[in-house]
């Protein structure tokens, strides 16, 4: 009789009760069995696409953080008799149609991407959180009625909302990073809910919750230390693939100028901006519209990719 | 199967009101100078306040109001658009039919294309046809719009100048299968990943093996029996699509300087037209619940395991 | 009452009337995984004649199904792969024809039906058009004669009302009614051997007799050959006349019927019988052949059975594996020690 059919579940403070199923490969006569988890680092080590994507986003971030180390231009510094000039110094890709550098505002565009990618994914990972967990944990009639909200919000054509959301909270004055971010917020929880909530009804259903529940764990303490660090991972690859999402939309409503709206010193600096700028003018120079686009596509792809390299890697139907 | 169909059409009405009344609300509830707001930047001339106040009614109690609102939208009056100074259902009614062609096409090319793909990615699973499409598949979805659409007017149109780089009044279907195309890449992406998927369960599930047993051909087995299953999910998405479609169209019209109802909502927003943005956002979401509905509706004709319920 | 109908396919003209109908010979078949190779058929031998009812019986994952498939043709390559051995029909090896040949085989000459009705039955189509395809794209008939047929199949499984049925989709019908519409379906063309899959495995205990006396009568009707794949020792006393035990991909016992509830000659097969729950021995510990089946990539050598086997001795554990001695006329069994498993307890 194989001995290894049965693993004893861990039980201490010390160590927290297993949080992925151990899974015996099939077949191969090896001796200790491998956990989902280190199939699925091992997967990710060998993966390509995890490192390129890993290193590119935290390339952005960095750039979003300090991006006087990867140019000395200001990128507000914009004179018209510039106007698409060709590279000069530090401009290595020449100027726009007001004569600003291409590459220093494209530089200096990640930094509101980013403010505005972390935040809303701050502000929906807790509206999912909160939702997903409360609904997913409870059940019953507050299960019910969160899903039916849930559906709502899905069934709302996404970009129509945020266009007539973010046409209502700015109302004429110049819009700030908080209303993106609200939009954002409010509209895209709903993926990020869903996936939280089965992790949470698969966390609940199992056996060391209902012995937790026995010794006379309260409802706060089990959410605590037994279902949230189930429902962890999965949640961080869906945040991963939303912040990706997040800076896309960003982008987007800034395009359609119902986003960031330029303050009149042209301080004000978005992907967003620069690409619906650049696309009036295309025949004259592509420049101006390839540069951020390029910048915005990397930066969005890559924390898609990210999350959907970890997502794959601890996907156990893949094995 | 009509008590499918009649439960549905009653969610459709309740989603419908539900809706308008979020979209009404959202623009016009608690609106410290409401008139303001629909006039945007403009300053609003006293005349142009009393005017405005009579015909948006909006002395009136908010409910009352919004049932004016209803009753316009139900029976076409979509009010006056400030902007142009056009009524609104006129502009509307010269937008709808090209933005119309530009989905139809998009749709076609996503179906066909994404289908096709589809289907060989996941006979020959794994193989470096797969990967590839899947790829590239992934890539295209993710890609922000805002950066394919120009990017394919550019490639298209200014470099390789295969196509014309913008369509001005009027377009004819030449004219618009650039911005079609690239308006359904996405909904391509989607297609051919979800037929891929889809392929590739139904040619593990049993009934295969029953076909085979019964001696048919594999263009039989593949043509017949797995499309037949594997399509019912394909079409409820594309049907679906249709609301990334509108969003979209929004970025292609403004892009490629189509007349249609996008670039008209896209103009509204540039130009702080609230009475048209509101307009058709309202018309625009009553077609989304319309073509849920449809869909819905489609899904219970493909597969039948759904009508008895 | 179909033959007036039934058509005469010539294709395969060098069919030898005194041959057995059905005939494997040395069959190996093995599946190429990631993980290793699985040997899941070592040799497997049966021979079939007309109006002749085999049963194969063995645990899961002992190879009968993929012997069936084999036959069929409708193994999965990859990963499956016949290695070896032939396929006679009527002394035809169906392992060397082109696929176009073998297609028209199946459904003509050999049928198969499975184990569960609602999965193998296409859910979109209706029971009509799933049965009326077998004589459309095999005979060439129009969709109306198709449906005349296919009601006529109907009735003759006994399925009430065939009129109006034919026009359901499969979910409409209760288990029972769905297997019987799958036997339907195998034996429109009047094909001359059926193979039955675990044909009442995922059926109730009653529909279950249904079925296997709607399968004796109809093998009777046609002088068919059938074979029955079964791991219910129970099903297979009443219906089958002769019996081939496989394990780990091999034959290990033939013999007709009683001799096998009788006399079993190889150690698993009387394993088997011994652990039939019993009602006269109530209240005693159920028996129960201890260990678990071979993992296929990594059959043990010698005797496949011998570390579950109470009769082991060092002999099975070494190659060559044991051959099928003869046990009588025709019976045999793959142990060197048969003699004692037959005479002792």
């Amino acid at each position: 009789m194989s001995s290894s059919q049965m693993e004893p579940v861990a039980t201490s403070v010390a160590v927290p009760a297993p949080t992925v199923e151990e899974v015996e490969r099939p077949g191969v006569a090896t001796g200790k069995p491998r956990s989902l988890f280190s199939d699925a680092m091992h997967d990710l080590r060998h993966n390509p696409i995890f490192w390129v994507a890993l290193v590119l986003s935290l390339l952005v971030i960095v750039m979003a953080a300090f991006p006087s180390l990867f140019t000395p231009n200001n990128p507000a510094d914009c004179q018209l008799n510039r106007q698409h000039a060709g590279p000069n110094g530090w401009a290595i890709f020449g100027y726009n149609f007001q004569g600003c550098d291409i590459f220093a505002r494209s530089v200096y565009g990640a930094r509101i991407s980013v403010e505005v990618g972390f935040l809303s994914i701050a502000v929906l990972g807790t509206i999912a959180l909160l939702i997903g967990v409360t609904g997913g944990y409870f059940g019953g009639w507050a299960d019910a009625v969160l899903s039916r909200i849930t559906e709502i919000v899905l069934g709302v054509p996404y970009l129509l909302a945020g266009i007539v959301l973010a046409k209502r909270l700015s109302a004429g004055q110049s819009s700030g990073i908080w209303t993106v971010v609200f939009v954002i917020g409010v509209l895209s929880w709903t993926t990020a809910c869903r996936v939280v909530r089965s992790s949470v009804i698969t966390a609940k259903n199992q056996d060391y919750v209902a012995a937790a529940r026995m010794l006379g764990a309260g409802h706060a303490r089990i959410m605590l230390r037994h279902i949230l660090p189930n429902a962890l991972a999965p949640f961080v690859v869906v945040l991963t693939i939303a912040l990706g999402t997040a800076i896309s939309t960003e982008a987007t409503l800034t395009f359609l100028g119902i986003g960031i709206k330029p303050s009149g010193d042209g301080s004000t600096i978005s992907w967003g901006l620069d690409i619906s700028g650049a696309v009036p003018h295309v025949r004259e120079s592509a420049t101006p519209l390839i540069v951020p686009s390029v910048f915005l596509s990397v930066t969005v792809l890559s924390f898609i990719m990210l999350g959907d390299a970890i997502r794959d890697a601890f996907d156990p139907k893949l094995r | 199967m009509f008590r499918y169909i009649v439960r549905r059409l009653l969610q459709g009405v309740l989603t419908f009101f539900g809706a308008t009344f979020i979209v009404y609300a959202l623009m016009f509830a608690n609106q410290d100078d409401p008139l303001q707001a629909l006039a945007g930047e403009r300053p609003v001339t006293p005349a142009v306040r009393q005017y405005l106040t009579d015909y948006y009614h909006l002395n009136d109690p908010f409910l009352k109001q919004y049932g004016y609102y209803m009753k316009g939208l139900l029976t076409g009056d979509l009010g006056q658009s400030i902007g142009r100074n056009r009524p609104i259902k006129d502009l509307l009614m010269d937008a709808w039919p090209i933005t119309l062609k530009l989905s139809i096409i998009a749709i076609i090319f996503a179906a066909l294309l994404g289908v096709t793909a589809g289907v060989v990615a996941g006979i020959r699973r794994a193989g470096v046809f797969d990967y590839v499409t899947l790829l590239i598949a992934l890539f295209l979805i993710s890609l922000p719009f805002i950066v394919l659409a120009p990017m394919a007017q550019y490639l298209f149109g200014v470099e390789l100048k295969i196509f014309p780089v913008t369509t001005g009044g009027n377009p004819s279907l030449y004219k618009l299968l650039l911005p079609g195309m690239a308006l359904g890449t996405v909904a391509l992406a989607v297609t051919l990943r979800l037929t891929r998927t889809s392929v590739t369960e139904n040619l593990r599930a049993d009934y295969v093996r029953t076909a085979r047993a019964k001696g048919l051909s594999r263009q039989r087995i593949i043509g017949v029996h797995v499309l037949r299953n594997s399509l019912i999910p394909i079409i409820t998405y594309l049907g679906v699509s249709l609301g990334d479609l509108m969003a979209g169209a929004i970025i292609t019209e403004g892009v490629f300087n189509i007349p249609g109802v996008g670039f008209n909502l896209f103009q509204g927003i540039r130009t702080e037209d609230g009475p048209r943005v509101v307009g058709f956002v309202s018309v625009l979401v009553i077609i989304f619940i319309i073509t849920n509905l449809v869909v819905d509706i489609l899904y219970a004709v493909l597969d039948p395991r759904i009508r008895y319920e | 009452m179909t033959t007036d109908i039934k058509t005469e396919i010539d294709f395969l003209p060098e069919t030898d009337s005194s041959a057995a109908l059905l005939e494997v010979r040395d069959l190996h078949v093995e599946f190429r995984t990631r993980d290793g190779v699985a040997h899941a058929v070592n040799g497997a031998r049966f021979r079939l004649q007309s109006g002749q009812t085999l049963a194969i019986l063995g645990e899961s994952g002992c190879g009968k199904s993929v012997t069936a498939q084999a036959i069929m043709g409708i193994l999965d390559t990859p990963p499956g792969f016949v290695t070896k051995g032939e396929v006679l029909y009527r002394g035809v090896d169906l392992l060397k024809l082109s696929e176009d040949e073998r297609r028209r085989v199946r459904a003509n000459k050999i049928a198969m039906i499975f184990q569960d009705a609602l999965s193998a039955l296409n859910p979109v189509f209706t029971v009509g058009f799933q049965l009326g395809e077998v004589f459309r794209k095999h005979l060439g008939m129009s969709r109306a004669d198709a449906k005349k047929r296919a009601i006529e199949l109907l009735d003759m499984v006994r399925i009430p009302a065939a009129a109006q049925r034919v026009n359901n989709y499969p979910h409409q019908f209760s288990g029972g009614m769905r297997q019987r519409v799958m036997i339907a379906m195998a034996l429109a063309l009047d094909p001359e051997v059926l193979i039955a899959d675990e044909p009442t495995t995922a059926l109730d205990v009653t529909v279950q007799a249904q079925i296997m006396k709607l399968l004796a009568e109809l093998q009777a009707e046609r002088n068919m050959g059938l074979i029955l794949i079964t791991h219910d020792m129970g099903v297979v006393a009443d219906v089958a006349d002769w019996i081939s035990v496989m394990y780990a991909g091999r034959v290990v016992e033939e013999a007709p019927v009683h001799d096998i509830y009788a006399r079993p000659a190889h150690p698993y097969t009387k394993a088997l019988l011994e652990s039939i729950p019993r009602l006269d021995l109530k209240g005693q510990q159920l028996n129960v052949i201890k260990g678990l089946p071979p993992n296929l990539t990594a059959i043990p050598s010698g005797c496949a059975f011998h570390p579950r086997c109470r009769y082991a001795r060092d002999a099975c554990r070494v190659d060559p594996p044991p051959p099928l001695y003869e046990t009588g006329s025709g019976t045999t069994a793959a142990c060197h020690f048969w003699k004692e498993v037959r005479g002792g307890e």
